[in-house]
């Protein structure tokens, strides 16, 4: 019966398998990247980043018509400029970084509208550029494990200045000038995972497998290396549970997936060790020392 | 005399209208049609005596379409709007408030009963061949009723289409019975083809809802795959406007052939394969034989 | 000797007010300097310049050849982020950079410096802690105990004893008079005169400019410390560009 719910359809179907292996993939990469922005306090940057591509790929669009390829590359080159740009205006001048990716975002979002409309069609861009966990065709699973590793590779030779740079930017400047470089290449990492996973996964996942795990780990780790693992481990574990959903019931993929990852985020914030509400209802005795 | 230069200066006011009156009624009619396939009917039944405008035009996707307000001045100057009806242009009642347009509605659909998608009547009439010729005998009524003038030319033009029509309906049933009855089945995304199949008995059965909208779940997907496993279909079809992927990984899975597009709720531009309605047809039965035949 | 610290003729400031205003002077290597002065002197100001944050408005700030990495900077308002996941352990690490560097492990003898570290600060016991849960002073400790892994030639801190209590500034002292002792030159902002007058042999009484610069004794003189005060604190929104910095210009 559980062998039915839970092991049965990932046999028997290719395309479940596939989904599975994707979901792994997004995890590993994304999970620790939404660890590091919702620290830095750019959780809402996956939905600005979502609008900030439209302009590179509608000029994709423009050179070579529905072509996901040119789309892609150009909703990453788009991608790449607003990030840098908003990071290097945060950096040196008073403007934080937040409003610095906002102003930036919607720029490139007036822009991209505008080229659209330009060529006088009315299709729907950025539709058609996300894509959907169901269909992992083998270009696209390349894609997303190859992003997967280049992006565990990066996040372990910037992790050092990133994590000082989270937490005591002044003190890394004035010890190394490492600091920029980091910090854009974090930046170029979370365009990288953002575009990939939206035009394999489509942007609810993409962007929801980074922060709701995050959100998750927050409960129950006090250390920044315990809470990557464990936001890998509940992306994960929301991929596969939301997929048995998906089958079992009618919730599209997508949504399914993001539906367990918000009830395991629920059970975190309730029952969590770090400052859990219940924990901070019912502390217990306190201690003799 | 006084009176004479009078009178002919009178007789040359009296005359002027039968001089401009020919003139006013050489200008085309300005109709406004909804979308590119109704915009096909009016050009062939109006002819040289109407300017058609769509507003969806080509490779446009008339469910989701949002206006601009370039469309709304060409509502307004319109003498007669074509529509389909039966839900399909949702966003139509705003745009018409929006540009206070007076011009009298064509319902293409008047007098087809529908069938039903879901809870919703299915707005794709125009499928079926037979209905095509309803909407092209109320596209000419319409137009009659607005420019009675052209009545003549409007009846002669929409005689001749539907001749057109009667012999591309004799095509498409010819074509289908080259298909051995058992693979008279196909996979569609599009949800938009249940006339075609309820007057020509292929069957369409579809992974997605009408609307370009919706998203599938596993157990849809997988369902689709032990359908077509377990009943053998032979073939699935892509639509332009949905990710192919999903459609190239049911069929991997299944050996289902891949069968290219079928154009369901548009035409396309002048270089495309189905710049007309009539080529639109052809196309989509010269596909289907093509993936089912053998 | 060569100089460790040359200011030359250097004017720092924002929007192009000056806060350190033609300053000239030279700090040897291994001097213990106490910087004076009222508030809005320039102090901090006078330190971003030294340790790279702030570009001097005219002038230069030479550093007798130091790299980045040999100056340590104890700044006034940190600017640290304390719900960050990270523990005192870990936070204090840091300060190895310098010998370790983007990947170079954390070796028993590194662990060992962060340790003896963290006990020269009186902060055993805490290494697990997250650092929010740390008192101002505690947090200041902390500092401390990474300036000191830091290993710099040059030490800047900018008012060190804020926010803590009479026997950790003792503590504390004892750290800096250490330093002093291993021929460090250290740099240090304080209000505290009473301090000044018994742990510092140099003192540079600053009020945007140079009041007095020399041996501590003669610097913090009644007529000295009343020409500080005298100090205008605020901008002048109606000043006019510098005319010392013209009349250099026409001499070149």
């Amino acid at each position: 019966m559980i062998y039915d719910a839970l092991i049965a359809p990932f046999v028997e179907f290719e395309f479940m398998r596939r989904a599975l292996a994707a979901a792994v993939a997004l995890s590993l990469g994304g999970a620790p990247i939404g660890v590091f922005l919702m620290l830095r306090r750019m959780s809402l940057v996956g939905d600005a980043m979502a609008h900030a591509i439209l302009p590179g790929a509608a000029i994709g669009f423009l050179l070579s018509g529905l072509n996901l390829f040119a789309m892609t590359v150009g909703g990453l080159i788009a991608g790449f400029t607003v990030a840098i740009l908003a990071g290097v205006v945060a950096r040196t001048t008073d403007l934080k970084e937040d409003a610095s990716l906002a102003t930036f975002y919607l720029a490139s979002l007036a822009l991209g509208v505008t080229i659209v409309s330009i060529k006088g069609t009315n299709i729907d861009l950025l539709h058609v550029l996300f894509g959907n966990i169901l269909a992992m065709d083998d270009p696209t699973l390349l894609v997303v494990a190859f992003n997967a590793t280049v992006t565990l590779v990066m996040l372990a030779v910037i992790y050092r200045p990133l994590v000082i740079e989270s937490v005591d930017p002044l003190f890394l400047r004035t010890v190394s000038r490492a600091g920029a470089p980091a910090h854009l290449a974090f930046l170029a990492l979370v365009v990288v995972n953002l575009v990939n996973g939206f035009q394999a996964l489509g942007t609810l996942l993409a962007v929801g497998l980074m922060i709701l795990p995050a959100g998750i780990a927050r409960f129950w780790s006090r250390d920044i290396t315990g809470m990557i693992c464990i936001a890998v481990v509940s992306a994960i574990a929301s991929g596969y549970l939301g997929l048995v959903l998906s089958f079992q019931t009618r919730v599209p993929s997508g949504p399914a997936i993001i539906l367990v990852a918000t009830v395991l985020y629920v059970g975190s914030v309730l029952f969590g060790n770090v400052r859990g509400v219940i924990r901070q209802l019912f502390p217990g005795r306190h201690l003799e020392a | 005399m006084c009176t004479k230069r009078h009178f002919l200066l009178w007789l040359i006011c009296l005359a002027q209208p039968i001089f401009v009156a020919p003139v006013q009624a050489q200008q085309p009619l300005k109709v406004v049609a909804s979308f590119s396939i109704l915009g096909d009917f009016v050009k062939n039944i109006g002819g040289v005596r109407v300017e058609v405008t769509t507003l969806v035009g080509p490779d446009g996707d008339v469910h989701v379409y949002a206006p601009a307000p370039a469309d709304a001045r060409k509502v307004a100057d319109a003498k007669l709007l074509v529509i389909n009806g039966l839900g399909l242009e949702g966003w139509l009642p705003r745009l018409l408030q929006a540009s206070g347009g007076k011009a009298p509605t064509v319902t293409a659909t008047e007098g087809i009963a529908p069938l039903k998608l879901g809870s919703d009547a299915d707005p794709h009439a125009w499928q079926s061949v037979a209905n095509a010729k309803k909407y092209v005998a109320n596209i000419r009524d319409g137009l009659i009723a607005a420019d009675p003038a052209d009545a003549e030319v409007f009846r002669n033009n929409a005689t001749a289409y539907l001749e057109k029509l009667d012999a591309l309906d004799g095509e498409v049933r010819a074509a289908i019975k080259q298909i051995p009855a058992g693979r008279r089945k196909v996979i569609s995304t599009h949800d938009a083809f249940g006339y075609f199949a309820s007057a020509y008995g292929i069957r369409f059965i579809a992974p997605l809802g009408v609307s370009t909208e919706s998203e599938a779940s596993a157990r849809d997907i997988a369902g689709i795959i032990a359908q077509i496993r377990g009943e053998k279909i032979p073939a699935v079809f892509l639509e332009k406007m949905i990710d192919p992927r999903l459609m190239q990984r049911i069929s991997a899975e299944t050996g289902a052939k891949v069968g290219g597009t079928l154009y369901s709720d548009s035409l396309t531009d002048e270089k495309g394969d189905a710049p007309t309605y009539i080529d639109m047809v052809r196309h989509n039965i010269r596909a289907l034989t093509s993936a089912l035949a053998n | 000797m060569a100089a460790q610290l040359q200011f030359r003729d250097v004017t720092l400031g924002y929007d192009r007010h000056p806060a350190v205003h033609h300053l000239n002077g030279e700090v040897a290597p291994g001097a213990l300097l106490a910087i004076v002065g009222p508030n809005g002197a320039g102090k901090s100001t006078l330190f971003r310049g030294i340790v790279g944050i702030l570009k001097p408005l005219a002038g230069a700030i030479l550093t007798g050849g130091l790299d980045i990495r040999d100056i340590a900077y104890l700044p006034q308002t940190v600017d640290i982020d304390r719900s960050f996941p990270i523990s005192v352990f870990d936070f204090v690490g840091t300060g190895l950079w310098r010998q370790v560097g983007f990947f170079g492990g954390i070796g028993k003898a590194a662990r060992e410096k962060v340790a003896r570290a963290l006990a020269s600060v009186g902060l055993s016991g805490f290494e697990n802690r997250a650092i929010g849960t740390l008192s101002g002073g505690q947090m200041q400790r902390m500092l401390f105990a990474r300036v000191l892994l830091q290993d710099a030639r040059l030490i800047v801190l900018d008012e060190p004893f804020n926010a803590v209590d009479a026997k950790t500034s003792a503590d504390l002292l004892t750290l800096i008079k250490r330093w002093h002792g291993e021929k460090r030159t250290v740099l240090a902002a304080l209000h505290d005169m009473d301090l000044v007058r018994a742990s510092f042999p140099e003192t540079l009484l600053l009020a945007r400019g140079e009041v007095a610069w020399g041996a501590t004794g003669e610097v913090l003189t009644v007529e000295n410390l009343m020409e500080a005060r005298r100090m205008c604190e605020a901008f002048d929104d109606s000043a006019a560009a510098c005319a010392v910095d013209d009349a250099a210009s026409k001499a070149a």
